[in-house]
């Protein structure tokens, strides 16, 4: 027997025997997971014991923080604030006090309308100083005679004719003959319908009884009174008063409108209110009759929000109001705005630990550093949500919005722990608390806008928010949609900053690259824990993605490729930041088969992730281009293409693109700066060339 | 001691280093870049909105109404003073729902004209982005509506009516845009200036680095002084930043040395009340606390004033300025000035040891 074949051997007995020990690691995995769930319930226990007392000397340490000349001169200049109010509202705050200026003389019928609205000042009527800009509007006798033709100017004019019709109408309420005072009566119906563009008939003509639009769908032949779907004026689940409509076309007697309220919103799933049939038949031959409808669609309902920002709905044309564009906004910021209080204590308390050592005591005391953060962010939490919870009681909301608020405020909580983190005073603090302010309600906020417009606002929970407020049901799935992303990513947010509660680099000044890589290699010790940092970095490269397409959506054709490269660039580098960070923490060895175990790593653990939230995502932004662009697998389900290249197109190709790119920048990474950012070049490179395949593949 | 000469160059010393360390921190970077976005963005909004009121945005000729009933005749013809509105008339109300169902019209009028007056039910989509702007049109055009049948019906009026002057294409947001948008622009700067300065006082107390510039020959009033100059030089700066801003976003602001003066002038006076407050109390989350509780009071009081300083910000953006307006103008200049003695007899006074 040779040398040789001893080491082989000795190597067969090695394999063999690494294959016989694996029923014995499994054996004791097994022990030792019984004897954890053995022990959870004291251990438990302890963490909520200590979450507790840290809790406790967080509010009693803070609230007895601020000494008594303090909390007395505070007090004193919010009484003076409470006393001001009423004398400040008596007055009336007019912001646009005589910005305008109008020539008028005391004989013009045109007097008394200027003289009641102050934004205008009366001046006498002068053509010089209206060429010279001195004056904006010149009335001669009963007419406009000049008025500026600058963009000042002929804002004037618009000003005027709504001062002029107001006054009308005032002067027309004093009359005797109120049908002639008043003669048109509006009365303003919302109803959903399924189109989403309007397409008009080029012709001017009047549509006869032949011409009319004959789909077959009962128009005119329903019975009077008939007709089931949703027709007349049933009650839905919400109190609203807000009408969705059958839509079927079905619902149209020649009476009786399809005013049935039902309980969902436009076109969440597609299909825009389902009418329930069971309403009572319209009566009445005349439309006039909704105007006794039960709330025949008129916003004016019962609902406080509605009252709060939906216009008036009938009366005189004059009176009747549009909604305010964004009214689900002013729903949203009252809930946002506490928060926003809020974190500037939190991040406050937070830094202060880090000031003079002060935390040093804590991190020696037999707490974990999961129990001291907790502890201390429970009182601001429980903060936030009382806020939340008096507000819902306010605007006579459900249990929903107080649970949709949660990740929210976590969200908040956490982005200001990270940020408290990093900053280095309490001047960087104050303005990353701004930082985070700003751009945390833009999240919040902007997706809630289009509340109703479409189904992607419900990246923010506040939507769920404001469709609870607006009576509307949401299902278990929107909710999960919603508020699982916000607090997963707060838990990302507080674990990293977990990473940082450790002595070098609390008392420190360390810089702030170095802090990140210290974030993002803290829970680093082994392969797969690359793998699952990629992963759980996913909902950040999300929002960047989600960033960088508002941004670029408005510049039109060119954005397509501008967001093939950013996103390439966010994924690259959320993908081998963390493998860099390892390396410069010495965590792995830099070899090469451990560079590419690295980056096969994190290649797997993006991919896992990206298709758990496509499936989530399925068929959200399949409407918008630049959406589809993201989306490049998901496209693929639609084309009419053999099922083998679907799944290599949907999972190989995906895979083994992640995978090599991030291989690319792992290999790079293990030698160093310069070599890593070379790396990660070439590996953008490669992934925005193949985005811009895919999608040429799809499109062209 | 060598005279003023070593004194105003350490005042100097201390707003450059305050200056650059607020650089070095990259602070006024972020806050930069914050007003940046909210100026970027509000421009945004306040075109975006107001080509909301172009109904080019909705489709090339207007929108269209689809309108029926027995008074369909008088919207047509109230239409036909409306270049953005459009008319087509259906036999009979249930085609014209189907239409409106069908997308062929984007609001539909139903009529009716029983007892004398004229009922209009109008079908507008449910809250959608154009709601805003079908709604403000179909009111547009019931107001026409209304106007010509008062006139029709003028001998059953007691009063005369005043003419309502031509319709001019106009911005629907220039009240807002000056009246809002531009104060709030031209007040965030002082605001944050002196937020920043309660910080940079407090926190020198606080790492207990005031005893080593007060180790230089340098007293507590110089060293005030300092940082109060550092602070109030920045907002004019990002005042004019703002401005020029706005001016490439088409929104013009006049009278810009009045109003450099105007946010100078709230910038010191704010900037001596983060000081003051720093001074007295010596910690930094009661100074922070105090100082914008006694801002807003004073932003409270100042609406007792004949014309309130966003008024007055208005007024000299647009273009409108009245003796008042600039009397209140150097009022406000007065006070600062008022201020900053005031402020230095009261440091002058402190126990500097106190502090530490």
């Amino acid at each position: 027997m040779t040398a040789g074949d001893g080491s082989r051997i000795r190597r067969l007995l090695g394999w063999l025997r690494r294959l016989l020990g694996w029923p014995r690691r499994l054996l004791g995995w097994l022990r030792r997971l019984l004897g954890g769930l053995r022990r959870a319930p004291g251990w438990l226990r302890t963490r909520a014991e200590n979450v507790g007392r840290i809790a406790r000397w967080e509010v009693t340490k803070n609230a007895g923080g601020l000494d008594k000349k303090t909390v007395v001169i505070a007090l004193v200049a919010l009484v003076g604030l409470g006393a001001l109010a009423p004398v400040v509202l008596s007055q009336g705050i007019a912001l646009d006090d005589g910005i305008y200026r109008v020539g008028v003389s005391e004989d013009s019928p045109y007097y008394d309308a200027v003289a009641a609205d102050d934004t205008f000042r009366i001046q006498e009527p002068d053509r010089r100083a209206l060429l010279a800009g001195n004056q904006e509007i010149l009335i001669r006798g009963d007419r406009v005679a000049r008025f500026a033709d600058t963009t000042k100017g002929r804002a004037a004019v618009s000003e005027l004719r709504s001062t002029v019709e107001r006054y009308n109408d005032n002067v027309m309420r004093g009359e005797t003959n109120q049908s002639a005072a008043f003669p048109v009566l509006v009365n303003l119906t919302y109803v959903s319908r399924n189109v989403t563009s309007v397409d008009p008939p080029p012709q001017f003509a009047v549509s006869g009884p032949d011409e009319g639009p004959d789909d077959g769908t009962t128009g005119d032949t329903a019975t009077p009174g008939g007709g089931t779907a949703g027709d007349g004026t049933g009650t839905g689940s919400d109190g609203s008063g807000t009408d969705g409509s059958g839509t079927d076309g079905a619902d149209d007697g020649t009476n009786g409108d399809g005013s049935g309220t039902d309980g969902d919103g436009a076109g969440t799933d597609g299909t825009a209110g389902d009418g329930d049939g069971s309403g009572t038949p319209g009566d009445g031959t005349d439309g006039t009759d909704t105007n006794d409808g039960s709330g025949g669609g008129n916003v004016g309902g019962s609902n406080i929000a509605d009252r709060l920002t939906g216009g008036s709905a009938s009366g005189a044309p004059s009176d009747i109001s549009p909604p305010f564009p964004f009214r689900s906004l002013v729903l949203a910021f009252i809930f946002v705005l506490p928060l926003n209080f809020i974190i500037q204590a939190y991040g406050s308390t937070i830094l202060g630990e880090r000031i003079n050592r002060r935390g040093e005591l804590l991190l020696v005391a037999p707490v974990s550093r999961g129990d001291i953060i907790a502890g201390k962010t429970l009182p601001y939490l429980a903060g936030a949500l009382g806020v939340a919870t008096l507000i819902t009681l306010a605007l006579q909301g459900s249990a929903v919005s107080v649970l949709a608020v949660v990740p929210l405020a976590l969200l908040f909580l956490s982005a200001t722990f990270l940020g408290a983190m990093f900053a280095r005073s309490f001047k960087e603090l104050t303005f990353v608390t701004v930082t985070i302010t700003v751009s945390l309600t833009s999240y919040a906020f902007v997706p809630a806008i289009f509340t109703e417009v479409t189904p992607i606002a419900l990246i923010s929970p506040l939507t769920l928010v404001v469709r609870d407020l607006q009576g509307q049901a949401i299902s278990l799935g929107q909710f999960t949609f919603s508020t699982l992303p916000p607090t997963l990513t707060a838990f990302v947010m507080f674990g990293l900053g977990a990473g940082l509660y450790r002595e070098e680099d609390m008392f420190t000044q360390r810089p702030i690259p170095l802090k990140v890589l210290d974030a993002l290699a803290g829970p680093i010790s082994r392969v797969r824990h690359v793998g699952m940092m990629t992963a759980v970095l996913l909902p950040f490269v999300l929002v960047a993605e989600l960033v960088v397409v508002a941004l670029l959506f408005a510049l039109g054709e060119i954005s397509i490729i501008l967001v093939l490269a950013a996103v390439a660039i966010v994924e690259e580098v959320a993908k081998s930041l963390h493998i860099y960070a390892s390396y410069v923490h010495s965590r792995f060895d830099r070899g090469l088969r451990r560079a590419l175990t690295l980056g096969a790593a994190s290649g797997v653990g993006f991919f896992v992730a990206e298709k758990f939230q496509l499936i989530a995502q399925l068929g959200d932004l399949q409407s918008r281009d630049i959406g589809q662009a993201q989306q490049n697998d998901l496209a693929v389900l639609g084309a009419d293409v053999p099922l083998a290249l679907v799944a290599v197109g949907l999972l190989v190709a995906p895979l083994v693109l992640h995978v090599v790119t991030a291989s690319i920048s792992a290999v790079g990474a293990r030698r160093g700066r310069q070599a890593y950012l070379g790396a990660i070049t070439v590996a953008i490179v490669v992934h925005f060339a193949y985005n811009l395949t895919v999608v040429s593949i799809l499109v062209g | 001691m060598s005279g003023d000469g070593l004194l105003s160059d350490a005042r100097l010393t201390i707003a450059r280093r305050d200056l650059s360390s607020l650089s070095r921190e990259k602070t006024i970077v972020l806050a930069l870049l914050i007003q940046l976005f909210i100026a970027a963005f509000s421009s945004f909004l306040v075109v975006g909105l107001s080509s909301l009121y172009d109904p080019g945005s909705v489709s090339s000729d207007g929108i269209v109404v689809g309108v029926t009933g027995d008074d369909a005749q008088a919207l047509v013809d109230a239409a036909e003073e409306h270049e953005s509105i459009r008319t087509l008339t259906y036999a009979n109300e249930s085609r014209l729902r189907q239409a409106y169902q069908d997308g062929e019209v984007h609001a539909a009028m139903v009529t009716d004209g029983g007892g004398g007056r004229i009922d209009v039910e109008v079908l507008v989509p449910r809250e959608s982005i154009e709601t805003t702007l079908l709604v403000d049109q179909a009111r547009t055009l019931l107001e026409t509506v209304e106007r010509n049948e008062r006139e029709i019906r003028s001998a059953s009026l007691e009063r005369t009516l005043v003419p309502v002057p031509d319709d001019v294409d106009a911005s629907q947001y220039f009240g807002f845009t000056y009246t809002v948008l531009v104060p709030l622009l031209l007040f965030l700067p002082p605001f944050i200036s002196g937020s920043v300065a309660v910080d940079a006082l407090t926190e020198e107390i606080e790492r207990d680095t005031l005893e080593l510039l007060r180790v230089a020959p340098l007293s507590l009033v110089d060293i005030v002084d300092g940082k109060a100059l550092a602070m109030v030089v920045i907002a004019p700066l990002q005042a004019l930043l703002w401005v020029f801003l706005l001016g490439v976003n088409g929104i013009d602001v006049a009278n810009i040395l009045p109003l450099l003066a105007v946010v100078t002038a709230f910038a010191t006076i704010v900037v001596v009340v983060g000081l003051l407050l720093g001074v007295l109390t010596g910690r930094r989350r009661q100074a922070q606390l105090l100082y914008s509780v006694v801002v807003l009071f004073g932003f409270g009081l100042l609406t007792l004033l004949p014309e309130h300083p966003a008024t007055t910000v208005a007024k000299l953006a647009v273009d409108s300025a009245t003796s008042a307006t600039m009397a209140h103008v150097a009022g406000y200049v007065t006070v600062a000035v008022l201020a900053v003695l005031a402020a230095r007899a009261v440091v002058a006074r402190t126990d500097a040891e106190a502090l530490s």
